[in-house]
């Protein structure tokens, strides 16, 4: 019952786990940033530095999974 | 030399054979971007891409002759602009690689960021992807090879840009560092032990230095692929924006130039910040191998 069910799912579970991991990651980094800035409202030029380059990275790693995966 | 199979593997693969899964026949008739680059002309290994970044360097040294063609101690207009852009870039650099490092390798990141912010903005000119040859299909001519193609949509660039960057990196390293240590700044121990600890030490941070050589022999597969990944995935988000509305022929006219309109923003966004952590990136690594010196009071500068 549970193997037609889940034969059934198509796409790929690889970009979909990926994209979710991804997503998250970004978040995370836009969460803590705002955080940041909220502290601290003078150091905004760094903290959006920091967090631009934590979301460029973390949202590569679903042009992986795209790209590389079978 | 691991990593480098791999990615002339992939290399190769963007020219031969799409990626499977890349470019799959869309059910409703539209048509997907293709992966790799067309050919341009008569001859065998000009592709559209290439024709591209020939335009967007010669743009930028006729851009430089103009700014530099009677330079002024106080400068205005195009000058100015060339000295805010260089100067910037220079201040932001040297605050996050300091100031000796800044001197020797700001020609490489200074070209990185200029160049691929160029070569991004200019694959989002109307015609760019666009024009070019194509068939006729039941939906109306559609181009399947455009005459020119976003430069870094093409992963044998952003893969040549990484490999660049990886050969200086490797330059640079053995300069500052010399080879022994070089080796060293992997293998060696950092921190100090003393005793039986000590020698433990030696033993786990050189079989880290073997997890180092790993992650930096995959930087140039992420380096390439994370801006290639971008703008691919924006060129597609574009004409699948502008192909949403197939049916009413009225509204599918008005629909593929209205709404692209807000991507094409997110677009300009993505092009700048690739550009910038493309040039971020490469800086950090230069910066993580140089040799370790005393911190300085930061309060000099």
């Amino acid at each position: 019952m549970l193997m037609p069910m889940l034969a059934e799912i198509n796409g790929s579970i690889a970009v979909g786990l990926a994209a979710l991991g991804s997503a998250i990651g970004v978040a995370l980094v836009g969460m803590k940033a705002s955080e940041a800035v909220g502290r601290n409202p003078g150091a905004f030029g760094k903290v959006i530095t920091l967090a631009v380059l934590g979301m460029a990275l973390s949202e590569a790693i679903v042009f992986y999974a795209i790209y590389l995966a079978h | 030399m691991l990593a480098f199979a791999p990615l002339a593997g992939w290399s190769a693969e963007t020219t031969n054979v799409a990626p499977a899964g890349a470019v799959t026949a869309p059910s409703t008739g539209e048509h997907a971007l293709s992966p790799k680059a067309g050919k341009v002309g008569g001859s065998g290994f000009i592709t559209n891409s290439m024709v591209v970044t020939w335009i967007v360097a010669l743009l930028l040294i006729i851009f430089a002759r103009i700014a530099t063609k009677n330079i002024q101690l106080v400068p205005s207009g195009v000058q100015n602009f060339a000295e805010w852009v260089v100067e910037s870039l220079y201040d932001f650099l040297a605050d996050i690689i300091g100031p000796k490092l800044v001197k020797q390798s700001f020609w490489f990141f200074a070209t990185i960021f200029i160049f691929i912010v160029s070569t991004n903005w200019f694959g989002l000119l109307p015609g760019v992807g666009t024009v070019g040859w194509g068939e006729n299909t039941p939906h109306g001519f559609e181009v399947t090879r455009p005459l020119l193609r976003g430069g870094n949509a093409d992963l044998n660039m952003t893969s040549a840009m990484s490999l660049i960057f990886m050969v200086l990196w490797l330059f640079w390293a053995l300069r500052s560092n010399g080879i022994i240590g070089f080796a060293l700044h992997l293998f060696g121990p950092k921190g100090e032990s003393s005793g039986v600890i000590k020698y433990l030490m030696i033993l786990v941070f050189f079989a880290v230095g073997f997890l180092e050589l790993l992650s930096i022999a995959f930087r140039p597969i992420s380096l390439s692929f994370r801006l290639y990944g971008n703008i691919f995935a924006g060129e597609n988000l574009l004409e699948a924006m502008s192909n949403t509305i197939q049916h009413p022929a009225w509204a599918k006219a008005v629909a593929s130039v209205v709404l692209p309109i807000p991507f094409y923003f997110l677009e300009v966004l993505v092009g700048l910040v690739q550009a910038f952590v493309f040039m971020l990136l490469t800086a950090v690594f230069t910066a993580l191998i140089m040799p370790h010196e005393e911190e300085h009071e930061k309060g000099h500068h």
